[in-house]
């Protein structure tokens, strides 16, 4: 008995010990979700977005208004048609030690035309020559005119040998961004070029792990993706220090236009008039989130602030209804995925709505259906965030009637030929406007963001759109 | 040739199992090409994907290149990383190994003498504890009670990593939350099991050979008592795969549950595929040992039977 007692015992001393603790002058960020890829022409998720935007550099960025402004190089446009791009003196290293140059610039965005399974690559279908000229400029043609082409162009820089050498950037990125990757076996193990400060990235999907490893000292940092009631838990706790921040990404209930109900513009402004925001705000949001108006914020270079959120009336709601001649109660169903925040946000709305007339049915479905069903229009309502928005071709994507899915994200299939107009147009006042009068979104909020820290953990900055640029500039006392 | 015969047995069970998951990932809702393309690429660009991925043949053409190459030991690609899953099978693999076994190991080693306690007090005070733990582990399921151990094990006491994979003991919170479902079963099946063979007559005689009460016990009484056990045992080695489903993404333990989870939810058909494969051959594989093990314990049941 003894004999197998001892025998267990080395087998659980075996099976529990070869792991290696955390080195504490590392800086680590427990994040919702892994990068999916760190090569830029794949990413599309979130999180591979904020880490590419570390990793790389790319020819624009946005300043604090989301204009394009120069980031390694700066731009003329010679005719609508013709831009030339110059490269500065800044970001020109990449991480293996080569110098970014114009040949580099011309190499990544052909390989992204190149691609047939690159997300990105539609979005450069425009391009109809990329080439070197004088050095240190690249010439882009279009093949139509597009006033917003600069600030499509912030796909990473990729060395152009690499790239003719078929390298997994997706894995073992080399880019001229302030941090470069060291490894990636669990967790993504970043150094910061400037002082050679090492972060670590670990994903830890539960909220509630999240916080327990904050408090424990396991991660440093954590970013967004908590419910309230636990930011609000962890303003409570010594040692911890919680920072909000106004956020731009953009929350909303979408139509579906082809649904009968849903044709006429009364029902569709008697749920907006249902809904409470401001009560959902206080109560069930991050601190500093704002009532929505359109998918850009006011402070956006293309927002609208004259435009007012929908106030919260469900007799007059009602009365639009009853106005439009459905039958009440009105029996709406509403697709939201699984997340615990969305399903409690929905179940508030079902709350709302019913003294306006409303029976709101709430169904839950896991991401990859309920994306689905939005996509093939299997919905009458459904809940989702736009995130990242930088420019206001969003509207194009969303609302123009060529953007029907599955060439675009017009999910709710809004065709309207004055907006397609001033869409083409560009005029970006009165588009926002006849959105708002047209209804195919309902405007919830621009969700708040925040970022939590331990003490002796310093120099974090929180972005309106949650990037974790931050990293550039964050420090650990005594390491 | 029992053996072979039972090695060929698993192979419908196996075809079965591919079959069915074939199925059930290419026909939930979903679709790899709009994951990875994203809402702005155009019809032709969707369709070339769809080509190059062979996601536009039909479905039995697609199964049978899929059981082609599964023949030849090929698992295929992963649709977004492009990794070939073998690899990615023997990196998570282990992982997952050390957990399940851990908590096998933790699960006998707390729920057989918990049983063979409650058994052996009956109706006294000790039975009663064991039942009322064996009813409450079972009622636990692994997302919540493994927050609560991390608030007592990791915060409270500080003694143990939250979660993930690194630091001293990292694995043993994981571990235990795996563990108290089997752990529960274990003690009322061995209890349950020693009472019926207490009442035996070979203990009896035993006893009265003016055996000491220890000796009736442990080589008598348990040896019989524990045939059973090992079955439950073996079955639920197949639970505990599934039950690390959840753990592992409760914890962060990069195993094959994790995997999984990650590859349904980015639909990525391949992946999900490999990874049921491989736990329902553990499973099926498992079965069989314990079979084999039922045997040895038991002269009077033979591969034959």
């Amino acid at each position: 008995m003894l004999r197998r007692l001892f025998f267990l015992a080395v087998c659980c001393l075996i099976l529990t010990g070869c792991t290696k603790s955390p080195d504490p002058s590392e800086i680590r960020f427990a994040i919702a979700q892994k990068p999916l890829t760190l090569d830029p022409r794949y990413a599309t998720d979130a999180a591979s977005e904020r880490v590419n935007r570390l990793l790389y550099r790319a020819l624009v960025d946005f300043d604090a208004r989301a204009r394009a402004v120069p980031s390694l190089a700066s731009w003329v446009s010679e005719d609508p048609l013709h831009y030339r791009f110059t490269l500065g003196q800044a970001g020109r290293t990449f991480h293996d030690g080569s110098r970014l140059t114009a040949e580099d610039v011309v190499a990544t965005y052909r390989s992204l035309l190149a691609l047939r399974d690159a997300p990105h690559a539609a979005e450069f279908a425009n391009i109809a020559a990329v080439d070197t000229e004088v050095t240190d400029t690249v010439l882009f043609t279009l093949r139509h005119r597009d006033e917003q082409f600069p600030a499509r162009l912030i796909i990473g820089i990729l060395p152009a040998k690499l790239l003719a050498a078929g390298h997994d950037f997706s894995h073992h990125p080399v880019g001229s961004g302030p941090l470069r990757l060291l490894d990636w076996n669990r967790n993504l193990l970043l150094e910061r070029l400037d002082d050679r400060q090492r972060l670590v990235l670990e994903e830890v999907r539960d909220p509630t792990v999240r916080v327990l490893k904050l408090l424990r000292g396991e991660a440093d940092l954590l970013q967004g993706d908590l419910p309230p009631e636990l930011v609000g838990y962890l303003k409570q706790q010594p040692g911890v220090e919680v920072m909000v921040s106004p956020g731009s990404n953009f929350s909303y209930l979408g139509f579906n236009l082809t649904d009968p109900k849903l044709q006429d513009v009364r029902v569709r402004r008697a749920v907006a008039l249902a809904i409470d925001r401001d009560a959902m705000i206080r109560h069930a949001l991050v601190d500093a989130s704002r009532p929505a108006t359109a998918i850009l914020p006011p402070e956006h270079w293309a927002g609208n602030p004259a435009l007012a959120p929908w106030p919260y009336d469900p007799a007059l709601a009602r009365r639009l209804l009853q106005e439009s001649g459905v039958e009440l109660p009105l029996r709406l169903e509403l697709k939201t995925s699984t997340d615990a925040q969305r399903v409690r946000l929905a179940t508030i709305m079902q709350a709302q709505m019913q003294p306006a007339g409303i029976e709101l049915v709430v169904r839950s479905l896991d991401w990859g259906t309920f994306f689905d069903d939005v996509r093939h229009g299997k919905f009458q309502l459904y809940g989702l965030t736009w995130v990242g928005i930088r420019t206001p071709e969003i509207y194009r994507l969303a609302f123009h009637s060529a953007a029907l899915p599955p060439a675009g994200a017009n999910r709710g299939h809004l065709q309207d030929a004055e907006l397609d107009a001033l869409i083409d147009r560009a005029d970006w006042p009165a588009v926002t406007a006849r959105a708002h009068a047209l209804l195919p979104y309902v405007p919830l909020w621009y969700e708040g963001q925040f970022a939590a820290v331990r003490h002796g953990v310093s120099g974090f900055q929180i972005s309106l759109d949650g990037n974790w640029d931050g990293l550039v500039t964050i420090v650990k006392q005594g390491h | 040739m029992p053996l072979l015969k039972r090695v060929a047995g698993i192979i419908p069970t196996v075809f079965g199992v591919l079959l069915l998951t074939f199925l059930l990932v290419h026909l939930v809702p979903g679709d790899p090409v709009e994951v990875m393309l994203g809402e702005s690429a155009s019809g032709a660009d969707r369709m070339a994907l769809r080509a190059e991925l062979g996601l536009d043949r039909p479905l039995p053409v697609q199964f049978s290149h899929y059981l082609g190459r599964l023949a030849q030991g090929d698992f295929g690609h992963s649709i977004h990383t492009h990794a070939p899953i073998a690899g990615l099978l023997a990196e998570r693999l282990p992982a997952t190994a050390r957990l399940a076994v851990l908590s096998l190991l933790m699960a006998v080693s707390i729920g057989v003498p918990l049983g063979i306690v409650a058994a052996l007090r009956r109706a006294r005070w000790p039975d009663r504890l064991a039942t009322l733990t064996a009813l409450t582990l079972s009622a636990m399921p692994h997302f919540w009670l493994g927050p609560l151990l991390m608030l007592v094990f990791a915060l409270w006491l500080g003694w143990l990593p939250v979660s993930g994979m690194e630091g001293q003991g990292a694995i043993l919170l994981p571990a235990m939350t795996l563990a108290c479902g089997l752990t529960a079963i274990l003690t009322r099946m061995t209890r349950a099991s020693l009472l019926e063979v207490l009442n035996e007559d070979f203990v009896r005689t035993a006893r009265a050979k003016g055996l000491p009460e220890r000796s009736v016990i442990l080589r008598h009484a348990l040896r019989a008592a524990l045939l059973p056990v090992v079955t439950v045992i073996g079955l639920q080695l197949g639970s505990l795969l599934a039950g690390a489903v959840i753990t592992e993404t409760v914890f962060g333990w990069d195993g094959i549950g994790r995997l999984l989870v990650e590859s349904i939810e980015k639909r990525d058909y391949p992946v999900t595929q490999a990874c049921v494969l491989v736990i329902a051959l553990v499973y099926v594989m498992v079965n069989q040992l314990t079979d084999a093990v039922y045997s040895r314990i038991d002269p009077r049941i033979r591969l034959t039977t």
